[in-house]
């Protein structure tokens, strides 16, 4: 039963990044930098727990508050360059965030051990679960509770005004400036809710795996965070969750028996995905499809 | 000497070395600035071609024992032919009006080509041969590492003949043409997908030469490698000029410089935050880059 | 209502527009007229903020809005169509101007219902225009999937949802047939009732002739003439720069 609570563990918090990820990309902006802003909420979460002794709730809604705070002052220079100039200063400052606490050195004596932060050895001992008796289970139905919210409130921004003036931006700034639309306060406002969900993902990571460090924050998870929306479509959040559970799930976990070659399958697969889906495995079509699909069993 | 000349001898020591270990990312600059030049597209596995180039070159090296300026020759046919594979895996049949699935199936690349090359090496770094790694010319008050200065040497020399084959035979001049008026130039009878197709056999090539330069300077390779050159590349690409080969020469000189005296400054854990920083005083300040024009911006 | 002030914007070494000066009355459709690459779409772009001028200064109802951002200028009461149409093509043909609703009237209605209202709030408003453009029955339909006319109707539909009080036309009868010009003059008719000042740039003579108060006329980004249809077509001036070659 662990396994499958581990599971949704992994995937719950993955969900969030890709969301994360997903509001940003609406307005046609791709943000490598959503992994610095998880790491920020990871470590900041961390540490309100560990080092001053919060309840994770608060603890969580402060951390995700201070992503969004980077995230808006990211935002406002980020307006500056677009395309791959964007992939390309959003990379390097996931990168320098990451090399941040990398250097990051911050800890006190609790009991008879030193916690908090040090540098390349990580951050240890974030034990805030286990010290208040939680089961997986507990923890689990914690993150999707989360999961539930964030991707419901998105759901509902989809479908209100919002939606389609992200949207709008995403696809022709020009036109959408011509309406009457406030391109930066648009594209900055993506970027907070953006930083905002991805620090809150970071900070449920960092309680889960009870140790963080510098590496788990690399090029590799903001690719993830992207490849999320994209494979999934971006039509719908339900395509961000399909797009985790076949990753995580599918990929990562189903395909353990593969041992180290699914990488080498995960890189082949989104090759062959973009090949033959470009506009994501589960676009705009597939989510009519689908929607006839219940429509006809309803009737 | 002053006490002040001591002081600077070894900062300029290291930018020096620096910026001769630059024309390596000056090298990887290029090859993603002149795809971004005529596809408009960025290549992600750019990089991580190079270093599978390199570790491909390592059967020349192992097996046939042949002289390191062979191997670095095989590295870059190898990589000639990995960016073929690249163009035919992740572009050539994605529309071009989706720059989200090209970049992500170039992403999917990068992961492939690094998870081969761990597969094929169980992960554990390999010897590189380098040329000339025991000498030290002695210009006093600095000195020049020989493999270094080597690795400069072969870095002009690729560029030369690059800047050759583009601006002095009909391939580069349909290339740029392309480039330029993509419509145009298919009006003029000179096929896209063909001169997609060389230009990144031309660009693998000279990345699979930048590639086997990181194997003999640092003496091993590693998968590792890879995504670290794809930041600094990119980085480089950015400074330098989206589109711009000069741009990217320079940059990548700068970037190398730089780096390597901030490393002397700060320690190898935090030399890449001021890198990043460099890149976005740029990016705040001049967002065209070096040689760029503002146009170039979307 | 709109005044250019000796406008000019020049590319380089091109004077794309040379020293305009020009006033568009409040209710009147004011043509600008002139051969291709005379400026009219450069003018178009610098009224609606997307390029910066080079010197000179506009002025609507009395405000200077040089250089201001596109959103300020639809927010001062200016929205215009593109030469290219321009629209939103993923979203459905509702949601198109359910995204153009940013006039003062909209800002008044609160934060919450404006932003995060659902469906219906949206496609009531937009259904008086739906009709207006003779699109209610594609309400639900992606902009990119609607015919060519239906398009170019639906961008100038979107551009009235922000409720304008100056509408800029650019070429709105580009790739049209008689039958659909002769449409949009009876649409643009409609519109000068409501009380609607039009600037149309326009190549097509039958409906700048047919629908306009005043014409001005450049070339070369420079103002050669200006007055009622009637003396432009007899201008001699006007027949050699352009009447002429166009032949009409």
């Amino acid at each position: 039963m662990d396994f499958y609570y581990g599971m949704a563990q992994l995937i719950g918090v993955h969900t969030l990044l890709g969301l994360s990820a997903y509001v940003v990309l609406l307005t046609g902006q791709v943000s490598m930098a959503q992994a610095g802003f998880f790491a920020i909420g990871a470590y900041l979460g961390g540490m309100l727990t560990v080092l001053a002794g919060w309840h994770i709730v608060p603890a969580m809604l402060l951390a995700a508050a201070a992503s969004a705070v980077v995230a808006t002052i990211v935002g406002f220079p980020a307006l500056r360059v677009k395309g791959l100039m964007l992939v390309v200063a959003t990379l390097a400052f996931g990168e320098a965030v990451r090399i941040f606490w990398f250097n990051f050195d911050y800890q006190i004596a609790k009991g008879n051990i030193q916690v908090g932060p040090l540098g390349g050895e990580g951050f240890k001992q974030i034990r805030y679960f286990p010290e208040n008796g939680w089961s997986t289970g507990e923890v689990a139905i914690f993150i999707w509770v989360w999961v539930v919210i964030v991707m419901a409130a998105i759901w509902w921004m989809d479908r209100s005004r919002v939606g389609s003036v992200l949207r709008a931006v995403g696809e022709d700034e020009l036109a959408a400036q011509s309406v009457g639309i406030n391109l930066t306060a648009v594209k900055v406002s993506a970027m907070t809710i953006g930083g905002f969900i991805a620090g809150l993902g970071g900070g449920i990571y960092a309680h889960y795996t009870t140790h963080i460090e510098h590496l788990n924050f690399g090029v590799i998870l903001a690719t993830f965070a992207i490849a999320y929306p994209i494979l999934g479509g971006l039509s719908s959040v339900i395509g961000v969750l399909i797009a985790v559970i076949f990753i995580q799930g599918f990929l990562v976990e189903v395909l353990r028996f593969m041992g180290d070659w699914r990488n080498l399958l995960f890189g082949a697969l989104i090759v062959l995905a973009m090949n033959v889906r470009p506009d994501g495995l589960f676009d705009a079509r597939a989510t009519r499809t689908i929607r006839r699909l219940f429509g006809r069993q309803d009737a | 000497m002053s006490d002040f000349w001591w002081e600077v001898i070894d900062p300029i020591q290291s930018v020096l070395d620096g910026m001769m270990f630059g024309s390596i990312y000056a090298l990887i600059g290029i090859g993603f600035t002149l795809i971004f030049g005529v596809m408009h597209k960025i290549n992600l596995a750019y990089a991580a071609a190079s270093i599978g180039g390199a570790y491909a070159s390592l059967a020349a090296f192992q097996v046939l024992d042949a002289p390191a300026i062979v191997v670095f020759l095989c590295a870059a046919a190898a990589s000639g032919v990995i960016g073929y594979l690249v163009y035919i895996c992740c572009f050539r049949f994605i529309p071009t009006a989706m720059p989200l699935a090209t970049l992500m199936s170039s992403v999917g690349m990068l992961i492939l080509i690094d998870e081969v090359v761990v597969h094929a090496t169980a992960g554990m770094p390999e010897p590189y041969p380098a040329m000339f790694d025991d000498v030290m010319i002695d210009l006093e008050p600095f000195w020049i590492r020989g493999d270094l200065l080597m690795i400069f040497a072969l870095s002009v020399i690729a560029m030369g003949i690059l800047l050759y084959i583009l601006y002095r035979t009909r391939l580069g001049i349909a290339t740029r043409a392309v480039a330029q008026q993509p419509s145009a130039a298919q009006l003029c009878g000179i096929g896209q997908q063909n001169t997609n197709a060389v230009t990144f056999i031309i660009t693998g090539a000279l990345g699979g030469l930048a590639g086997a330069m990181v194997g003999a300077s640092v003496g091993i390779l590693s998968p590792l490698l890879a995504l670290p050159l794809t930041v600094k590349g990119l980085i480089v690409t950015v400074i330098g000029g989206l589109g711009s080969i000069p741009g990217a020469i320079v940059a990548g000189l700068l970037v190398g410089g730089f780096e390597n005296v901030f490393q002397y400054f700060r320690g190898v854990t935090e030399r890449d935050i001021y890198v990043m920083l460099l890149l976005f005083v740029f990016l705040t300040f001049r967002p065209q880059g070096l040689f760029g024009r503002i146009s170039s911006r979307d | 209502m709109l005044e250019l002030r000796n406008l000019s914007k020049h590319f380089g070494g091109v004077k794309a527009v040379d020293d305009l000066t020009l006033t568009v009355n409040e209710g009147e459709i004011f043509g600008l007229i002139g051969p291709n690459g005379s400026g009219k779409s450069t003018t178009v772009n610098l009224i609606c903020g997307v390029f910066p001028t080079t010197s000179g200064a506009v002025l609507f109802e009395g405000r200077d809005i040089t250089d201001a951002p596109s959103h300020r200028v639809v927010a001062a009461g200016i929205t215009r169509t593109f030469q290219n149409i321009r629209l939103f093509g993923d979203l459905t043909v509702w949601q198109n101007l359910w995204v153009s609703q940013n006039s003062a009237a909209e800002r008044g209605k609160g934060w919450f219902g404006r932003w995060l209202g659902g469906d219906r709030v949206g496609r009531g408003d937009a259904e008086d225009l739906l009709k207006f453009a003779g699109l209610e029955h594609r309400s639900g339909e992606l902009a990119r999937n609607l015919a060519f006319g239906e398009q170019r109707r639906l961008e100038m539909a979107r551009a009235l949802a922000a409720q304008p009080r100056l509408l800029l036309l650019d070429e709105p009868a580009a790739g049209m047939n008689a039958e659909e010009v002769s449409q949009l003059a009876a649409r643009i008719k409609a519109l000068r009732k409501y009380g609607m000042t039009i600037l149309l740039v326009e190549h097509v003579m039958e409906l700048v002739m047919g629908v306009t108060d005043r014409i001005a006329v450049l070339n070369f980004g420079q103002k050669i003439a200006e007055g009622a249809p009637a003396e432009i077509r007899e201008n001699p001036a006007v027949r050699t720069a352009y009447l002429g070659t166009a032949d009409a």
